[in-house]
């Protein structure tokens, strides 16, 4: 268990400040897209609450799927990595404890993870993480000011272009998890799950 | 289909992107996340929601993309909206909320909370629009990391090709 500056690995719960869709009152589309979205939507509070807009679930889950889990291109740890990167620096701890398990189950260390949660300016066990952590600071930070110069790291690293592009989709996609998960609702400390 | 090689969606017009040019074709790599992108923007401003008009979604977004600094997609949305068959239509009493809401969340996440949810609520926006309006916002900062990443990644090939 990693715990510091607010930030946990331990597993979170999360609380809506809205009337999440009762799964009982669902409609068969609402059904469909939560069984899409996530194999424990139906009981979690979050896909709930985006229930209440089922076409527009179902086009940022397709997203977000093919983003996280697509085989191929950038390691999936690595795209975690990003994801939580993005997560402590939103200040978004439900993300982040859900990214960091994440990314120790995939990476079998949690050294980074520690590092993440203690400055994601200087986080990184390697170059090519320090690069990841870097870049994705950038992106969620400046948008507006992302330059060639922002990229040179990554390049330097040996990274493709196709895998520049599975960690831009990985950072940026959580500019826009973070933001529903902070501001529809809040984590809550839980036994659950 | 939307993905083939020889189109361009509102990412790649955004940033600049043409059928031919290396990035473009390393975009469809993705193609469910090309897919998924515009289809998320067509529904966020398309699917009809009680309380949110087109036309209010294309002011919110434009208004999103003055703040994040996003000219190109600032510029999409503007133009979107001169063409929305409601444009004409005054805007909501809950524009004024709306904006605030979007502006928080665009500029920093962290400022939500739930008295920013209640005051859409007081505007008289329901749970069902006050989704939509947040998904709309925070896909904004989504696509326009997308175009920023790429518009980044296309400087450094011309610099150096």
């Amino acid at each position: 268990m990693i715990r510091r500056n607010g930030f946990t690995d331990e597993t979170l719960e999360w609380q809506s400040w809205l009337e999440p869709v009762k799964p009982a009152e669902a409609s068969p589309l609402q059904l469909e897209v939560l069984d899409e979205s996530h194999p424990q939507s139906r009981t979690s509070p979050y896909y709930l609450t985006l229930a209440h807009q089922p076409l527009m679930l179902r086009h940022r889950s397709a997203a977000y799927n093919a983003i996280m889990y697509a085989p191929g291109g950038l390691p999936r740890a690595e795209r975690e990595l990003g994801a939580m990167v993005v997560s402590v620096t939103n200040g978004c701890v439900y993300c982040t404890s859900v990214h960091a398990q994440r990314f120790e189950q995939l990476a079998k260390r949690s050294d980074t993870v520690e590092q993440v949660f203690d400055d994601p300016r200087t986080a990184g066990t390697t170059e090519r993480e320090k690069a990841i952590a870097q870049f994705a600071i950038a992106v969620t930070e400046r948008p507006d000011r992302l330059s060639a110069q922002d990229i040179a790291p990554l390049r330097a690293v040996g990274m493709s272009d196709e895998e520049i592009i599975d960690l831009l989709h990985a950072v940026a996609i959580f500019g826009w998890a973070n933001r529903l998960m902070q501001n529809l609702g809040e984590p809550a400390e839980g036994s659950a799950a | 289909m939307p993905t083939a090689l020889d189109t361009i969606d509102v990412i790649d017009h955004a940033a600049g992107l043409l059928p031919g040019d290396a990035l473009h074709g390393a975009r469809r790599v993705r193609a469910k996340v090309v897919e998924a992108s515009q289809a998320s923007h067509d529904a966020l401003l398309l699917q009809p929601v009680d309380g949110l008009s087109p036309a209010d979604r294309l002011r919110v977004a434009a208004h999103v993309c003055t703040l994040a600094g996003a000219p190109s997609l600032e510029q999409h949305y503007a133009d979107r909206l001169a063409d929305a068959p409601d444009c004409a239509e005054p805007s909501s009493p809950a524009l004024p909320a709306m904006l605030a809401f979007a502006a928080k969340l665009t500029t920093d996440p962290r400022l939500g909370d739930r008295a920013a949810i209640d005051a859409l609520k007081r505007a008289g926006l329901g749970d069902a629009a006050i989704v939509a309006l947040a998904q709309l916002v925070a896909f904004l900062s989504y696509q326009l990391r997308v175009v920023a990443g790429l518009k980044a990644m296309r400087a450094g090939q011309e610099g150096t090709r």
